[in-house]
């Protein structure tokens, strides 16, 4: 429920939707990558340094608060630090590129094979992120939501397996699959933990089982036994991100008991609220490609006021946005949740 | 006239009646070996489809045959599922598999032939995407439609894009994108063509997972892809228009 005359910080407003209390109003939230080129030369911390290095990381993950004015920091600001510390081989990019796995040479084949190599938690790529979360806990105090991330097993697999052997072996070997998924698992506790003791207040789950390469029955039959226990696990409130087609496989997410689920574009925001019945809280959902980064402020303040009328409890980008996106398009957000809450509750 | 049981079974997902009429009729002849081959290649039975297309050949049925009447009239019911969400990724991928199996054994046949392909299209996923299965699904249904394709693989480089339409004389690009952070490098890659001349030269198609028609047409392409049938199709439609 919204009530104007709560008295909320960042983090109090972040931390109460996810929990389902009261709000003076919905959080602007940015549970994947808002950062741009522009913020990148603004503080001086361009990719991909600022994805591996604390210091630069922390600076550009604290223009979400500064400059963009959104609720929430997050310094990870893609999904492949715990696969760079697993091994897997990189590609890094430049600046205004965003920095991939090779999933095309990928490095385990079989369960047996998934070993968490000593001193993961001390790699370089994940330090950027625990000690980043560290330095900006200090900065922001209790004021502003510090958004972790850890990677699910289904969208580790995808990097350590290769999309495509991965995706094979889950029709011709399903009890192997569940296996790997079970033993990745781990790495997205272990990860996830130690953002956790870093200062984090809430994790991002990304795990891409995503309707435009799944079927709905594959949430069921190999992820929400798992996605359930992440609950159990990690004891923060958990975001879970699935990008694409996820109607159909909303109301199982729903019983995930993680605390929200982070949804596209490609779903209207009226569907996902019916879909998920109440059962989770939903972050989203304004459209990257076309909205964010060619559309004008008033398309990007439309889609937002859809999104709150439709009663989507936190609003963010749908995913992590084109690095060229212009900042007067992240700007309209903020603005236009408060025009929504102006002349809504305050008229 | 379709005779195999499981195949009827599978026919009845395509329900566009101008998509039956096309469909069913590659299955006019009422031959139970391609039938059989369409059959095992919807369900994903790599090796049988590998024994079976053997057996064909060996039995005097040609290759254009075996390809048109088993292949590819299984494909196309695969394509329509997958449209239509009765099935996705991985399903489509033992398919595809399976057509692998099947094309070894009929590929050097019809390069020694020398049939010339209805044209030549370059693909490639754009800079700075590595991700490849949607690209993949799209250049084996070309080929199975008949065209000759070049992959430049994931990551790809305007220039190359641009230096493999001069080097194959090709006149068709396909460029793929998975993330919605690379899909700004389609734009930037036809923007190549146009600094280099050479927009006049090509028609350009683009797909991928998140890629829409109104992007596509704010990025300045000539097609979009909605998926692998699609990309097959628009290619077809713009072979055409040259």
């Amino acid at each position: 429920m919204i009530d104007v005359t709560l008295k909320l910080n960042k983090r109090e407003r972040v931390l109460n939707a996810l929990t389902g209390k009261d709000v003076d109003r919905p959080p602007v939230s940015n549970p994947t990558n808002v950062a741009t080129v522009e913020l990148m030369d603004y503080v001086n911390a361009p990719f991909p340094d600022a994805c591996r290095d604390a210091e630069l990381n922390a600076r550009l993950a604290l223009t979400g608060h500064t400059e963009l004015g959104f609720d929430s920091i997050a310094p990870y600001f893609t999904i492949i630090q715990e696969s760079s510390a697993l091994g897997c081989e990189m590609q890094w990019e430049q600046k205004d590129n965003w920095p991939t796995v090779r999933m095309g040479n990928p490095i385990w084949k079989t369960s047996s094979d998934i070993k968490i190599p000593a001193g993961f938690l001390e790699h370089k790529d994940n330090v950027a992120i625990t000690r980043s979360i560290h330095i900006l806990r200090e900065e922001v105090k209790n004021e502003v939501a510090i958004l972790g991330k850890t990677m699910g097993p289904w969208t580790l697999a995808y990097h350590v397996f290769g999309v495509e052997p991965f995706l094979l072996m889950s029709i011709d070997d399903p009890a192997e699959t569940r296996k790997i998924l079970r033993k990745l698992k781990d790495i997205t506790v272990l990860f996830g933990q130690a953002q956790i003791d870093a200062g984090a207040d809430v994790l991002v789950l990304p795990d891409h089982a995503t309707g435009d390469l799944v079927s709905g029955k594959y949430y069921d039959d190999f992820l929400l036994e798992l996605h359930q226990e992440l609950v159990d696990d990690l004891k923060v409130p958990l975001i879970l991100h699935i990008c694409g087609r996820t109607i159909d496989r909303m109301p199982s997410i729903a019983k995930s008991g993680m605390a929200a689920f982070h949804f596209d574009s490609k779903n209207l925001p009226v569907d996902a609220m019916e879909a998920v019945n109440n059962g989770i809280n939903l972050v989203g959902n304004i459209n990257n490609p076309e909205t964010l980064y060619s559309k004008t402020t008033k398309e990007v303040r439309e889609e937002v006021f859809r999104a709150l009328d439709a009663g989507v409890q936190l609003i963010a980008p749908e995913c992590a946005i084109p690095l060229k996106t212009k900042i007067e398009n992240l700007l309209a957000i903020p603005d236009a949740v408060n025009e929504w809450v102006s002349n809504k509750f305050q008229s | 006239m379709i005779k195999h049981e499981g195949l009827k079974e599978e026919f009845k997902y395509v329900t566009n009646p101008d998509e039956q009429e096309h469909i069913g009729g590659l299955f006019a002849s009422g031959d139970m070996l391609m039938q059989e081959i369409a059959y095992n290649l919807i369900t994903g039975q790599n090796d049988q489809v590998g024994i079976l297309v053997k057996q064909a050949l060996d039995e005097d049925y040609t290759a254009n045959i075996v390809l048109d009447d088993g292949l590819i009239a299984g494909m196309a019911i695969v394509g329509v599922k997958f449209r239509d969400n009765i099935i996705f990724v991985p399903e489509v991928l033992i398919s595809a598999r399976a057509m692998k199996a099947g094309m070894e054994h009929i590929e050097p046949i019809l390069s020694a032939s020398g049939v010339k392909p209805i044209g030549t299209v370059i693909m490639g996923t754009v800079k700075g995407d590595l991700h490849d299965i949607g690209k993949n699904l799209c250049i084996m249904m070309l080929r199975g439609g008949g065209f000759s394709v070049h992959d430049l693989g994931v990551d790809t480089k305007p220039d190359d894009f641009i230096d493999a339409v001069m080097e194959h004389d090709a006149a068709i690009v396909g460029m793929s994108a998975l993330l919605t952070t690379t899909m700004p490098n389609m734009g930037t890659t036809i923007e190549a063509f146009e600094d280099a001349g050479m927009r006049e030269e090509v028609k350009i198609m683009v797909g991928g997972a998140p890629v829409t028609q109104e992007f596509a047409d704010e990025m300045g392409a000539d097609a979009y892809g909605a998926n692998a049938v699609d990309c097959v199709q628009k290619a077809k439609d713009l072979s055409a228009a040259k």
